[in-house]
């Protein structure tokens, strides 16, 4: 590519002064490919283990009924809705580092967009599993689809649950095909080094890559098109998911601030599980050369940005519902502060807004293992920020005398967990068989092969 | 042409395939056989109604029954009756549940060792005409029975030369025995409620039991309706606990249990002028002036004095003596105290008659205790049960299943396993009173016929008693004149019949038609002086037996009675009027008491009396006296079916077995008890979310004073916030003026979104918060029309009750220590049927949508689970299907009892009130067959306001002005649930409730 050719300090970038050769970038990375570990194993078959909870549980409820469950009246959304927003959240960083930094030509982000991006996909996987899990006859689910039928019925559009129907296909298309997009020279790169069956699969997909100028020039037009056409998305995505609460009259849910607040809190919990899952893999893979502390430094500062936005929203939602003069809003936020769900407000303030606080030291942000904390933390703090949303908006409404309480049933925790380790089947199934670094973006940055090394080398 | 296949070929390839592939297709061929001779009255698809007795208790209310292909599926009030006049209680409709019981005996069961064997009816008949022979001694034991089976039993006993004992477990004994003393009356007094303008209960929920609680009901709404003349009747509860009854009072008396006597006296000592008025009373009346009554009451000298001026002057007044619950050793003298009052107060021929002869039940207990002691003694060879369960419904101290053992043959006529069914002999089951022939009499003017609805329920062998009688007595060798109860019974009618009236079979049918007729009796002369007491009578308070610092108060539940009702799961699952918690027992105590001893709602504690102990959980009442705790019958079943058995407490162990001198009632007043918390806790089933309205607007109230005026009041007194947020709801832009609205409800908001469109009706309906009493009876009478299921004690426990009629509960004062307002407000909350429906929009599936006739229906099928409506509706009035209830929790037979007219749900879907559509269309459908006829208003009852004796629901069409639902919602008191906040256009209308004293800002303090 023509800027291959410039000088890697001028464009800002971040390789590791170790790394010098194109080669080197080839061999560190597709050696994770390489057999796997003993750890590799533990935490697959962990995963794995997981998924049969997961179905296990998700059928034991299909076959006696959603009752399984700990929701009722008035809580009708409990776990599952949480656990759907904290997926879609967690999704959002994969497009925003991938797609908007690309557009603003951040150069940190080339060590860690693959690793989110397939996070997004696999995370976005997970999402769309629970609006499934939720319903209560998942059998008839599909009729929330607008298609040609006998019953001469489209859905309703007015109703946000059937525009998240379209936000979330629209969102797994198009973050799939970006992401799968991106990795074709790389897996044309593995499928050199591979033999057997791997080399049959890579050579299937990765369709026929042989790099030729032609190629990277197509390959270039097209990612810069999805990356703009996958950025909107960023943005439309999260806010279409607001207003599954926002567009109710349900005090705590009916806000105009959702939309941003969701959007700003989707980008921070994202880039925290990103940090969540790039320790270890840097770890485990000795990537300690392309994954710096700057590319670290860069996340944290992401975090302590999107953390201040998402605090905003908490407080400016408090502040309003008391300016409103509103009684009925003013008792729904006291009671998320003092009321029975109190903890879970005070487990995401603490999380989403104190803990971030450290942030702001440098000494912290170019700490991995104070980063890696942090950021489960935050992880914690966002999956109880759409817990305090969604159920003690709804157990204290309108009708005092219909109040009530919900407790989380054991089948809902275990569908709860088991969606993690969903989420980690593929991402660990992905870690072997796609290069998790961007290869060629990496070689990008790196000083061009001149003949003259080529030779001294050789 | 030859060629290939002809279409008539086709036809019959495709005709004997398409059967075969059917055949193949079940695996279990059902069979459904057609009727071979179709019967004459039914035509499928067409409910057949039929007249009848409700059978459920002494009340004897008339009866409409809905037949369906030959299943009685509905149980209605029947408006002809002169008692009840239409309405119809929860216990009414849940007599169905008793109908098709599962737990029916499938035929007579005969002792073998120490289990029963079904035999035949011919079996155990012979069976009891030997025993009878050979051991002689016989004893029957009795429940409430119509006069011609009281006649038949009487006959019966008398050829057999045995004993009869009259035994209710729930009686109002001293009541009888106090008319009995003062008048010389021969049955209960018989009230005019609607009449009186003061009204005072000296502890007795009228509502809930004794002679008619329908009928008292409808008294008691008509009384505090507001009349032309802008005025009300106003209630006073005087009693240690408020019960559902008593939530409906305007003030409440905290008086100290037992003190009724000195109070009603003290307040009659006031009125007359010389205690001569009281004639041979006089004396007492001397002793107890208001500063007595109030020491003895624990409430101020003032206010009796005040109370007593008052229930002088508002004439005429009424007055009521203690009921079962009040039963303690001077219960008969405290209803001759309020009988003194009624007297003094010139009330006797005006609100009260004890000409009446109003027969409920009052069997003496202490029949029942010589009917032990006779057993105990050996004395009895044959003990005969029938219409009772004196092995629960006596208190364990009675020693009833001791001295019931003692006896050679026992014999038992329950349906369905009881506690005292479970140690006879012989069980022969009765038939349930909607498959047998019988009569009433609830008062002496009034005959109602209770005849058969429908073949017997074909999977219990079941037959009458009167008929088992009788076939008994043919072994025996007794002739009373007929071989069925049924010519019994008519033969009966025919002598009693007087022919200048018409002929016999004219009347006859009538009856059975109409439901009840009312014989002139002639007015016996009713004695106007009050006579002397023939034994000594003390008025003072009664001693109780000491176990405890607090005083133990037993009352009736108003959804099992004495516990004859427990075994229905509609009742166990309806929430309780006054607690609101289903299924299981639960120990009222006020929040006072239980700071004081470190317990909270839910600690399960020991209450120990001297003669036992229970453990139950505590339920913080405001509305109960500070030394008394109180517990409901009808808990602890331990062998009487599937639901009754393990649900609750039975009250009746920390009871002594001792009867009132001289009714002989049973005590349910007469002890105190320990409370002693075990350290146990248990989650509360409850529907109750907050009794407290957070001063939202969702049951405000209107003062009397401020009637004609409302509006005006509100705009002043702090209703400004809500003014200005109309100026942001809806679809219709609100004109206002300033940020304020100038005009709301909004034009036209009442019709709904399609007011300009078309001429369609828009289904409304009103609800007067001022009549409705909270009585439940339109949530039974909900679930029975429209298949709502019933989930469970865990279930509710989760919050997933799923009745469509929710009874809100709020209080807004009571206060247990001093004499002073009552503030409770009952709300039915139901679906509001909103014109801007915040359910609809959310749907993704248009599972819920807006019909054009303003109703918002739900269509069962194409709902996909999502609950998004539920949790947008502000009324909270949406309940999810979360497990197959109606599969899982219905056995057969009781499926029968589902209305053919209404979707059975299944699991995953999303149900609520409908406004009873299937009604609607039924209408609609018979005026369209009677060529095209207008529907006249009216002509549609959703099944609510079928049932509701206080008659507070009126439904009909809002477009039309003359309709009635259009009349009452003009009037001023009228408001709609949240809507000012909302601007969802509700169709249901609520009616503030009226109270007397001042209201606080804008109706909703």
């Amino acid at each position: 590519m023509s800027n291959a050719t410039k000088d890697p300090i001028v464009r800002g970038a971040l390789a590791h002064p170790d790394v010098t050769r194109l080669d080197d970038v080839n061999r560190d990375v597709l050696k994770v490919l390489a057999t796997p570990g003993k750890g590799w194993w533990a935490l697959f078959s962990l995963a794995s283990l997981g998924l049969v909870v997961f179905f296990t549980s998700w059928g034991w409820q299909l076959y006696r009924g959603i009752g399984v469950t700990g929701l009722n009246a008035p809580v009708g959304w409990g776990v599952y809705i949480t656990t759907f927003v904290f997926w879609v959240g967690i999704a959002h960083s994969g497009t925003l580092i991938s797609a908007i930094l690309f557009l603003f030509r951040a150069p940190w982000r080339q060590a860690i967009y693959r690793a989110a991006e397939a996070m997004t996909v696999f995370a976005v996987m997970t999402a769309g599993l629970f609006p499934l899990i939720h319903v209560g006859r998942l059998w008839h689910a599909y009729w929330l689809i607008p298609y040609p039928n006998s019953r001469f019925l489209w859905p309703n559009f007015k109703s946000p649950l059937v525009w998240d129907v379209f936000a979330i296909t629209t969102y797994f298309t198009v973050s799939a095909t970006f992401f799968y997009l991106g990795t074709i020279p790389d897996i044309a790169a593995a499928r050199d080094r591979a033999t057997g069956l791997r080399k049959k699969l890579y050579q299937v997909i990765s369709m026929g890559w042989r790099g030729t100028d032609q190629q990277w020039h197509h390959f270039g037009k097209a990612y810069i098109f999805l990356a703009a056409l996958a950025t909107p998305l960023v943005l439309s995505v999260h806010s279409v998911v607001s207003w599954d609460f926002a567009v109710s009259i349900v005090p705590g849910w009916h806000t105009t601030i959702f939309a941003p607040y969701f959007v700003a809190g989707a980008i921070y919990s994202g880039v925290a599980m990103v940090i969540t899952l790039v320790v270890p893999i840097r770890k485990v893979f000795g990537l300690e050369a392309y994954l710096t502390t700057k590319h670290f430094d860069a996340m944290a500062k992401l975090c302590l940005l999107t953390s201040m936005i998402v605090g905003y929203a908490y407080m400016s939602e408090f502040f309003m519902a008391w300016y409103s003069g509103e009684e009925i809003e003013r008792t729904a936020f006291w009671n998320r502060l003092f009321g029975t769900y109190w903890w879970a407000t005070w487990i995401m303030l603490t999380c989403n807004m104190f803990v971030p606080i450290m942030l702001w030291f440098k000494r912290v942000r170019y700490s991995i293992p104070a980063l890696f904390v942090i950021s489960i933390f935050v992880n914690i703090g966002m999956w109880f920020e759409r817990y305090v949303i969604v159920v003690t908006s709804l157990h204290h409404e309108y009708e005092p005398f219909a109040w009530g309480i919900y407790r989380p049933s054991l089948t809902e925790m275990g569908i709860l967990l088991g969606s993690f380790c969903w989420f980690s089947f593929w991402f660990l199934l992905f870690t072997r068989l796609l290069p998790p670094i961007a290869i060629q973006e990496l070689k990008e940055v790196l000083p061009p092969p001149m003949r003259k090394q080529k030779e001294a080398h050789s | 042409m030859t060629d290939g296949i002809k279409r008539r070929d086709f036809l019959k390839v495709l005709g004997v395939t398409g059967a075969s592939a059917t055949l193949t297709g079940c695996s279990e061929p059902e069979r459904l056989l057609p009727y071979v001779v179709a019967p004459e009255e039914i035509t499928p698809g067409v409910a057949t109604w039929y007249t009848t007795v409700c059978g459920g208790c002494s009340a004897q209310c008339g009866m409409w029954v809905r037949t369906r292909e030959g299943r009685a599926v509905k149980v209605e009030g029947n408006p002809n009756h002169p008692v009840s006049r239409g309405g119809l209680c929860s216990k009414g409709h849940a007599t169905l549940q008793h109908l098709y019981n599962p737990d029916r005996f499938h035929g007579p069961m005969i002792r073998e060792g120490d289990r029963l064997r079904q035999g035949t009816w011919d079996e155990a008949e012979q069976l009891l005409a030997a025993q009878i022979t050979a051991t002689g001694n016989v004893m029957f034991i009795g429940g409430r029975m119509g006069p011609s089976m009281s006649n038949l039993v009487d006959e019966f006993v008398a050829a057999v030369n045995g004993t009869r004992i009259e035994y209710d477990a729930v009686s109002d004994a001293p009541l009888r025995e106090a008319a009995r003393i003062t008048y010389g009356a021969t049955g209960l007094p018989s009230y005019d409620i609607a009449n009186a303008r003061l009204l005072l209960s000296f502890g007795n929920d009228f509502i809930e039991t004794g002679s008619s609680p329908v009928a008292h009901n409808k008294g008691l709404a008509q009384m505090s309706a507001v009349d032309a003349a802008g005025s009300k009747g106003r209630f006073v509860y005087l009693g240690p606990r408020l019960s559902t009854t008593g939530l409906n009072a305007d003030e409440w008396y905290p008086i100290r249990p037992g003190s009724e006597a000195a109070v009603a006296l003290g307040m009659a000592a006031v009125i007359a002028d010389d205690a001569g008025a009281a004639g041979p009373y006089a004396d007492v009346l001397r002793a107890y002036s208001p500063a007595v009554a109030a020491q003895a009451a624990g409430v101020s000298e003032d206010s009796i004095r005040e109370l007593a001026e008052r229930f002088a002057s508002e004439s005429p007044t009424l007055a009521m003596g203690p009921g079962v619950g009040g039963h303690h050793r001077n219960a008969t003298a405290a209803n001759i105290a309020v009988m003194i009052l009624n007297h003094v107060a010139g009330n006797v021929g005006r609100t009260v008659h004890y000409d009446a002869a109003v027969s409920a039940a009052a069997g003496a207990y202490a029949d029942m205790e010589s009917a032990v002691s006779a057993m105990a003694a050996g004395q009895v060879g044959v003990a005969i049960v029938h219409g009772a369960n004196p092995a629960y419904s006596m208190p364990a101290a009675s020693g009833f299943v001791e001295a019931f053992s003692q006896a050679a043959f026992k014999v038992s006529f329950a349906s369905a396993m009881d506690e005292t069914a479970a140690l006879a002999d012989l069980i022969l089951p009765d038939r349930h009173f909607l498959e047998a022939w019988g009569d009433s009499m609830p008062r002496s003017d009034v005959v109602a016929l209770q005849q058969p609805v429908m073949q017997p329920v074909p999977h219990f062998d079941s037959k009458s008693a009167g008929d088992v009688l009788l076939a008994t007595s043919v072994h025996l060798g007794n002739d009373f004149g007929a071989t069925t109860f049924y010519d019994f019974m008519r033969n009966g009618h025919m002598e009693m019949h007087d022919d200048s009236v018409g002929d016999f079979e004219t009347s006859w049918r009538l009856a059975l038609r109409t439901g009840a007729v009312e014989h002139d009796m002639g007015t016996t002369a009713a004695p106007s002086q009050l006579q002397a007491p023939e034994v000594a009578l003390s008025f003072d308070a009664p001693a109780l037996d000491l176990g405890g610092d607090l005083t133990l108060l037993v009352h009736p539940s108003p959804r099992f009675g004495g516990g004859e009702f427990s075994n229905s799961p509609w009742l166990q699952e309806l929430p309780d009027p006054v607690s609101k918690i289903t299924w299981h027992s639960w120990l009222e105590m006020n929040g006072t008491t239980a700071e004081e001893r470190g317990i909270r709602e839910g600690d399960i504690v020991r209450v120990t009396s001297p003669h036992g102990e229970v453990e139950v959980p505590v339920w913080i009442y405001p509305g109960i006296r500070e030394d008394a705790v109180a517990l409901a019958m009808g808990g602890g079943h331990t062998n009487m079916g599937r639901w009754a058995n393990g649900s609750g407490v039975n009250a009746l162990a920390l009871l002594p077995s001792e009867s009132e001198q001289p009714s002989g009632a049973m005590l349910t007043l007469a002890t105190s008890v320990t409370v002693t918390p075990t350290g146990e806790r248990r989650r509360i089933a409850t529907i109750e979310g907050s009794s407290d309205q957070h001063d939202r607007p969702i049951a405000p109230a209107v003062a009397l004073a401020d009637l004609g005026h409302v509006e005006e009041a509100e705009h002043d007194e702090g209703h400004a916030e809500f003014q200005e947020l109309q100026g942001v709801g809806g679809f219709v832009p609100v004109p206002s003026e300033g940020g304020a609205a100038t005009a709301f409800p909004l034009e036209g908001s009442r019709h709904g979104p399609y007011a300009e469109s078309h001429d369609l009706p828009r289904w409304a309906m009103a609800i007067d918060l001022d009549k409705c009493t909270g009585c439940s009876a339109c949530v039974t009478a909900c679930q029975a029309e429209n298949n709502v299921p019933w989930v469970g004690e865990e279930q509710v426990m989760m919050g997933r009750d799923m009745n469509w009629v929710r009874i809100e509960r709020y209080i807004e004062h009571m206060d247990a220590t001093q004499a002073g307002d009552l503030d409770v407000r009952m709300l039915p909350m139901i679906c509001q049927h909103c014109a801007n429906a915040p359910c609809e929009p959310v749907c993704p599936v248009f599972a819920t949508y807006h019909t054009p006739e303003g109703v918002n229906a739900q269509i069962y099928n194409r709902c996909v689970g999502t609950r998004y409506c539920a949790n947008n509706c502000p009324y909270k009035v949406r309940v999810f299907n979360w497990y197959r209830y109606m599969d899982e929790n219905v056995p057969e037979p009781m499926n029968w009892q589902w209305n053919p007219d209404v979707t059975i749900r299944t699991n995953g879907i999303m149900e609520k009130c409908s406004f009873c559509m299937q009604r609607i269309r039924d209408v609609e459908n018979r005026a369209a067959l009677e060529d095209g006829r207008a529907i006249n208003d009216g002509e549609i009852v959703p099944a609510c306001e079928q049932s509701c004796p206080a008659e507070a629901i009126v439904f009909g069409n809002i477009r039309d002005e003359n309709s009635r639902v259009s009349q009452v919602v003009s009037s001023e008191r009228t408001y709609r649930v949240l809507d000012e906040l909302l601007n969802t256009q509700p169709a249901v209308h609520y009616l503030r409730k009226v109270t007397f004293h001042e209201i606080a800002s804008g109706g909703h303090d």
